[in-house]
C-alpha cells in the first residue's frame, strides 16, 4: 500500500533473466518487497550477482520486473513522468564523451525543460559544487575517472530532485572526494531529499546510511535501520575523554552505583562490514532464511572479525562524555 | 529519353498508404494481444497498459526534448568529423573536369554529363555517411550505456528516435546544400562556353494520351509493331486512327500568344513508301479538336447495337439519334444484358455531362440541357435495373424510358448543338524521320487560319448571319441588301466568291420559303436556330464553296479550341501503310523555359527527401538490431527501393511474362520461352502455380514494406535532361513516399526502442 512517507514501494518484485528460447538463465530479483521513506539514506548492499543493480534499474525502468510492483513517488516504474523529480548516478558516468562539461548539463538540463537561464545558473552552481571549474570545457573524454563521476553527480543533481539514486557514488574516488560526495549525501538528506545509494564501499555506506538492506542470491537478508542492524546488545561501551587511574577507579567506583550524569551509555558497535561478511556467510549456510535485525544484532560478536569471536559476551563498557 | 512522368494522385496514395498501415498495425496488434493472452493474465494487463502508455507518449511528445537531442546528434556528428566528406567531395570537383569535358559531345550531352556527375557524387558520397551514422548512433548509445542516463531523465523513447532523425536531417540538408551551392558555381565555371545556354529547364506540360483504332473506336493503346517491350505503341496512316492527348493548363496568361510543341515519334514502315516519305519521313498532322459531344455521347459507341445512335449524337445529329433510338426501342427484347450494362454506363456518362455543361450556358438553353440529362437518368435507371438480373427481365421497362431519351433529344437537340460543339483545326503537316536524335518543334499560333469542315462552316455562316441579320444589315426594303455580298467580303474573313455563293443560296431560300422577311429582319421559316438551319444547309450540299481554296475560315486558340483549359490534340498518320509511334510522353506542351537553378532545385530536394528516408530507416532498425546488422539491412532496403522495386511490383501484377519464380526456373531449366509455357503435366503445374502464388503474395507484402526510391531520382533524370517537370510529377512523389515512410517508422522505432530491456542480458 502506498504511503505519503514511502518514496519507494517494492512488492513481490521478481526478475527472471531468459536466454534466447525463453528459457529461465537466472532469476536475479526473488519476491523481494521493501519501502524506502521519504527523506532518509538508504543502501542497498549485497554481493555482486545479488541484484541490487536489477533492482536500481527496474526502479528506473531500464528492465521490466517480471512480476512485482514498484511505486516511485506515488507512480509506476513505466511512467516517465516520474523522471522529473530523480536523479540517477549510473555505476560509470554513462555519459556524451564527446561533450564537454557546460554542454552535458545543458543537455540534460533541456531534457527537463529547464529555461536556459535557469540551465546556466544550474550549470554554473553544480559544476562549482563537483569542483570542475578548471575543467568545464574539456570534452569528457579527456576526464580522469573521479572526474567523471564528479560531472555524472552533477548531472543528477541538475533537476533539482526529491529522489536521487546514486549506483556506485564513490567508486573511483580519491579520499578527499570520497569524503565531499558523503558530505553530499548527508546534504541532501538535510535539504529533506530521499537518497538510494548501492555500493561495495561498506565503510561509506555505514557512514551515511540510516537505513540499508542486504540482498543475496535476489533475495532480500537483512532489512533495517543502520543503528539497530550494528548494535552490540550484550555489550556496553562508555567513551570518555583522558582519564586518570584515579579516577578511572572512581568512575568505576560510581558506575557500580549510579548512571554516569553527563555522560551518555550507549553499546558498542561492529562494523558494516562484519555485518555483510556474516551475511553472506550465514546466507550460504542457511539458504532460504531471512534474517531479523534483533537476530542479527544478539548473535553479533564484540570483535572486527571471527578471530576475535571468543570475547563475545565480555563486559566491556565504554563511556562516552562530551568534552564540553 | 523514356521516361513517363506520372502526376501523383494524393487522395488514391493517401487512401492505399491508409490501407497497408492500417493493415500493418491491425496485425501488429492482434500478434500483440495473442501473445500477450496466452502469457496470462498479467500478460494481458501488460499488454494494455504498454500500449496506453506507448499512446500517450505519442500524445505527450515535446518539441523542446526533440530539438535537444537533434542538437546532441548534431555536435556528434561534427565531433565525429562526418563532414570530412566535403573533402573528398572537393578533390572530386577538382579533377572531374578532366574526364568529363569532350568537345565531340554534343552541348546538350556535355551539360546532362556535367550534372548527372554532380548529382551522382551529391548522392552516392553522403549516402554511405548518413546511413553509418543513422544505423550505428543508437546501438552505440546502448553499448556505451550513454543512453541508459538519457532515459531516466522524462524523455520518451519516440522523442529519442525523432530526435535522431531530426539530428541527422539536418546534417543531412546542410551538406547537401553545400554541396548544391559548390556544384552550381562548379557547373557554370566547368560546362563549355558553347554549350552553357542549354543550362536551363524546358517545362514540358505532358497530357493524357488514348487512341482511336482504325475503325474510329476509343483504345487505350495503339497498334504492336512486333516488339513486346515496345514503350510506344502505333497508329496506322490514311486511317481513322488517332493518338489522341488533352492537355491540362492551356492559358494565354501561362502561354501566350503562342503555343510550341516537343515531338519525338517514331517511323515505321510496312513498306517503303513513297519517294517522299522515304526522303522526308512518314507524314504525320496534327489536329486540334473541340469536342463536347465526344466526351459526353462517346461511351455509346462501345456496343456495336448503339454505334449507329452513338454516331448520330457525335456527328450533332441529334434527329437522327433519336430516331435511330426509337428504332432501339422496338427491338429491346433483343438487347443482351452487356448492352444494357454498356448503355447505362454511357448514359450515366452523358448524363453527368449535360449537367456539368448546364452550369456554363445561358438560361434559355439550361432547361434543355437539364431536361435531356434527365432523360438520359431514366434511361440510365431502367437500364440497371435489367443489368442487375440475369434473364434480363425487366426490358420490357426499358423501351419506355428509351422512348422519352429520344423524344427529348428530338425536341431539345437543336439547343443542344448550339453550346456541344465539335471543331476541328488540321494543321500542316509534319514528317517524322527514322533514327533521328532530339526533339522536333512544331509552333501553333494562336490565330489560327483553316479549311472548315461541316460543323465549323454552318457555325461561322450561323454566326455571321445572326449578327448582320440583328444589325438589320441583312435585308434593306423587304429584301437582301443590294452590295451585301461585297460588304461580306470586305467586312468578314469570306472571299467575294465565297460571300457572292451565300447572297445567292439565301435568295433561293427565300424564294422557296424556307427563309421568311420581316421588315428588316429574316427569320428560318419553321423557327429554327440559325446554327441548325445552317448545318443542314451545308449538310445538303448548297454550299459547296466556289472559291478553289474552300471556306477559309479563322479560329482563335484559346477561345474556339480549349475547354475548361484543357487542348484536344490528335497526331494522324497520312501515309498508307506507314505507321508513326508514340507513347505519352513524346509529345508536350512546352511552356516558357525556366533557369536550371530551379531544376536544379528541386534535384537537390529529392536528394535530401531520399537521404532522410534512408535516415529514417536507418534509425528504425538501429532501434531493433545492433547497428552492423541494421546497415546491412538499411542498405538493402535502399538497393532493393532504388533497384527492384518496379520489378517487384511488375511480378506481382503479372505485367512480366514467363510466370512466377518458379515457372521461370522451370521454363530455363527446359529451355522453352515464356510464350509456349512449361512442358509439365497438369498436377505439376498446378504445384508450381500454387507455390508460386505464394511467392507472389510475399513479393506483393514486400513491395509495399520497402519504399520505392526510384522516384527520388526522377527529379534528377529531368535535370539532367534539361527539363523542369511541373513538381506533382517530380517532387510530389518524392515528398509522399518519405512522409509515408516516416510516420511508420517513426511509431515502429519508438515501439521496439520503448519494449526493449536496455540492459536485458
Amino acid at each position: 500500500m502506498v504511503t505519503q512517507d514511502n518514496v519507494i514501494e517494492i512488492r513481490n518484485l521478481s526478475k527472471v533473466y531468459r536466454d534466447f528460447w525463453g528459457r529461465k538463465k537466472v532469476e536475479a530479483v526473488k519476491s523481494l518487497s521493501l519501502d524506502v521513506k521519504r527523506g532518509e539514506v538508504f543502501g542497498l548492499l549485497g554481493p555482486n550477482g545479488s541484484g541490487k543493480t536489477t533492482t536500481i534499474k527496474m526502479l528506473l525502468g531500464l528492465l521490466f520486473p517480471t512480476s512485482g510492483e514498484i511505486r516511485i513517488l506515488g507512480r509506476s516504474a513505466a511512467d516517465v513522468e516520474k523522471n522529473e523529480r530523480i536523479g540517477y548516478l549510473p555505476e560509470e558516468s554513462y555519459l556524451y564523451r564527446f561533450l564537454n562539461a557546460d554542454e552535458t548539463l545543458d543537455f540534460y538540463g533541456q531534457l527537463f525543460r529547464i529555461s536556459s537561464a535557469e540551465r546556466a545558473e544550474r550549470a554554473d552552481r553544480l559544476i562549482k559544487l563537483v569542483g570542475l571549474e578548471s575543467a568545464r570545457r574539456r570534452q569528457l573524454k579527456e576526464y580522469s575517472k573521479g572526474m567523471t563521476r564528479r560531472i555524472g553527480l552533477a548531472q543528477a543533481l541538475i533537476n533539482n530532485p526529491d529522489l536521487v539514486l546514486l549506483d556506485e557514488p564513490t567508486s573511483g574516488l580519491d579520499p578527499i572526494g570520497t569524503r565531499e560526495m558523503k558530505d553530499m549525501i548527508l546534504r541532501l538528506r538535510d535539504e529533506g531529499k530521499t537518497v538510494v545509494l548501492c555500493s561495495h564501499q561498506l565503510a561509506d555506506v555505514q557512514d551515511v546510511s540510516d537505513r540499508i538492506a542486504v540482498l543475496f542470491q535476489g533475495e532480500l537478508k537483512v532489512l533495517g535501520e543502520v543503528d539497530q542492524l550494528l548494535e552490540l546488545r550484550n555489550e556496553t561501551e562508555i567513551r570518555t575523554g583522558h582519564l586518570s587511574e584515579e579516577a578511572i577507579a572512581e568512575v568505576q567506583a560510581v558506575l557500580e552505583k549510579h548512571s554516569a550524569g553527563s555522560s551518555t551509555f550507549r553499546r558498542p558497535r561492529a562494523d558494516l562490514e562484519q555485518l555483510f561478511l556474516r551475511t553472506v556467510r550465514e546466507s550460504g549456510e542457511r539458504p532460504g532464511r531471512r534474517f531479523t535485525a534483533e537476530e542479527m544484532a544478539a548473535t553479533q560478536p564484540s570483535g572486527g572479525d571471527e578471530s576475535t569471536s571468543d570475547t563475545a559476551g565480555t563486559a566491556e563498557t565504554t563511556v562516552e562524555k562530551s568534552d564540553s | 529519353m523514356e521516361f513517363d512522368p506520372q502526376p501523383f494522385n494524393v487522395t488514391f496514395g493517401l487512401l492505399k498508404w491508409g490501407a497497408v498501415t492500417g493493415a500493418i498495425t491491425v496485425l501488429a496488434l492482434v500478434v500483440g494481444l495473442v501473445a500477450s493472452l496466452l502469457s496470462g493474465t498479467s500478460g494481458r494487463i501488460l499488454f494494455f497498459r504498454g500500449l496506453s502508455s506507448y499512446v500517450r507518449d505519442i500524445a505527450a511528445v515535446s518539441s523542446g526534448r526533440i530539438l535537444a537531442v537533434a542538437r546532441l546528434t548534431l555536435k556528434e556528428s561534427l565531433r565525429r568529423k562526418a563532414l570530412a566528406i566535403f573533402v573528398v567531395f572537393a578533390i572530386l570537383l577538382m579533377f572531374a573536369g578532366w574526364f568529363l569535358t569532350s568537345a565531340n559531345q554534343q552541348e546538350a550531352l556535355q551539360v546532362s554529363v556535367h550534372i548527372s556527375f554532380l548529382l551522382t557524387a551529391i548522392s552516392w558520397l553522403i549516402l554511405p555517411a548518413v546511413m553509418f551514422l543513422a544505423c550505428w548512433s543508437i546501438p552505440e548509445d546502448i553499448r556505451v550505456r550513454s543512453l541508459h542516463t538519457v532515459v531516466t531523465k522524462p524523455i520518451r523513447r519516440i522523442e529519442v528516435v525523432l530526435g535522431r532523425i531530426v539530428g541527422f536531417g539536418v546534417v543531412v540538408v546542410v551538406v547537401v546544400v553545400v554541396m548544391g551551392v559548390a556544384g552550381y558555381i562548379w557547373i557554370q565555371r566547368q560546362v563549355p562556353e558553347s554549350a552553357r545556354d542549354q543550362l536551363t529547364c524546358r517545362v514540358p506540360v505532358y497530357g493524357f494520351l488514348y487512341f482511336k483504332d482504325r475503325t474510329g473506336a476509343t483504345a487505350r493503346t495503339g497498334v504492336n509493331t512486333g516488339d513486346i517491350w515496345a514503350f510506344r505503341s502505333y497508329i496506322e496512316g490514311n486511317s481513322p486512327a488517332r493518338a489522341i492527348w488533352l492537355f491540362d493548363g492551356i492559358t494565354p496568361e501561362v502561354l501566350g500568344d503562342q503555343i510550341n510543341l516537343e515531338s519525338r515519334f517514331e517511323a515505321f514502315r510496312t513498306i517503303k513508301g513513297t519517294a517522299e516519305s522515304v526522303e522526308l519521313g512518314v507524314e504525320g498532322q496534327y489536329i486540334l479538336v473541340n469536342d463536347r459531344r465526344e466526351d459526353a455521347f462517346a461511351a455509346f459507341c462501345f456496343s456495336a447495337t448503339f454505334r449507329p445512335f452513338c454516331d448520330e449524337l457525335r456527328d450533332g445529329q441529334f434527329q437522327n439519334a433519336a430516331v435511330s433510338l426509337r428504332e432501339q426501342a422496338d427491338a429491346t427484347g433483343e438487347l443482351t444484358n452487356r448492352e444494357c450494362v454498356t448503355f447505362a454506363t454511357a448514359a450515366v456518362v452523358a448524363r453527368d455531362e449535360l449537367n456539368r455543361l448546364s452550369s456554363q450556358v445561358s438560361d434559355e438553353l439550361r432547361t434543355s440541357f437539364t431536361a435531356a440529362a434527365a432523360a438520359f437518368e431514366d434511361a440510365a435507371e431502367a437500364a440497371e435495373a435489367v443489368e442487375n438480373d440475369d434473364d434480363t427481365a425487366g426490358l420490357e421497362n426499358l423501351a419506355g424510358p428509351m422512348r422519352a431519351l429520344a423524344d427529348s433529344l428530338a425536341e431539345h437537340g437543336d439547343d443542344l448543338l448550339e453550346e456541344m460543339p465539335r471543331l476541328e483545326v488540321a494543321l500542316p503537316s509534319f514528317h517524322v524521320t527514322e533514327y533521328h536524335e532530339g526533339q522536333d518543334r512544331y509552333e501553333i499560333p494562336r490565330e489560327l487560319t483553316y479549311t472548315g469542315n461541316y460543323e465549323a462552316l454552318a457555325r461561322f455562316l450561323a454566326e455571321v448571319t445572326a449578327e448582320w441579320n440583328e444589325a438589320g444589315r441583312l435585308i434593306k426594303d423587304n429584301a437582301l441588301a443590294a452590295d451585301l455580298s461585297n460588304q461580306l467580303a470586305s467586312e468578314t474573313e469570306m472571299s467575294v466568291l465565297n460571300t457572292e455563293l451565300l447572297v445567292e443560296v439565301l435568295q433561293e431560300e427565300i424564294d422557296a420559303g424556307e427563309l421568311t422577311v420581316n421588315g428588316n429582319s429574316l427569320s428560318v421559316a419553321n423557327g429554327r436556330r440559325w446554327l441548325s438551319y445552317f448545318d443542314q444547309l451545308v449538310r445538303a450540299e448548297k454550299l459547296i464553296p466556289q472559291d478553289p481554296e474552300g471556306w477559309v475560315l479563322k479560329a482563335d486558340l484559346y477561345d474556339d479550341l480549349v475547354f475548361d483549359d484543357t487542348l484536344r490534340i490528335e497526331v494522324a498518320c497520312l501515309n498508307h501503310q506507314l505507321f508513326i509511334g508514340m507513347a505519352r510522353p513524346d509529345l508536350f506542351v512546352k511552356m516558357p523555359d525556366r533557369p536550371f537553378w530551379v531544376g536544379y532545385s528541386k534535384a537537390l530536394f529529392s536528394t535530401v527527401l531520399m537521404l532522410l528516408l534512408v535516415v529514417v530507416i536507418g534509425v528504425t532498425a538501429s532501434c531493433v538490431v545492433k547497428g552492423p546488422v541494421a546497415f546491412f539491412l538499411t542498405f538493402s532496403v535502399f538497393i532493393i527501393g532504388q533497384t527492384f522495386h518496379s520489378f517487384m511490383i511488375d511480378i506481382v501484377t503479372g505485367n512480366v511474362e514467363g510466370g512466377g519464380m518458379l515457372e521461370s526456373v522451370t521454363l530455363i531449366l527446359q529451355q522453352r520461352n515464356p510464350s509456349t509455357g512449361m512442358d509439365a503435366s497438369e498436377l505439376t503445374q498446378t504445384i508450381i502455380h500454387g507455390a508460386d502464388t505464394v511467392t507472389r503474395l510475399g513479393l506483393a507484402v514486400a513491395s509495399q514494406i520497402v519504399p520505392n526510391f526510384s522516384v527520388f531520382s526522377d527529379a534528377t533524370a529531368y535535370v539532367e535532361n534539361g527539363f523542369d517537370v511541373r513538381w506533382s510529377f517530380s517532387v510530389l512523389p518524392a515528398i509522399a513516399t518519405f512522409f509515408g515512410f516516416l510516420i511508420p517508422c517513426v511509431l515502429l522505432g519508438a515501439a521496439f526502442l520503448k519494449f526493449r530491456e536496455l540492459e536485458a542480458k
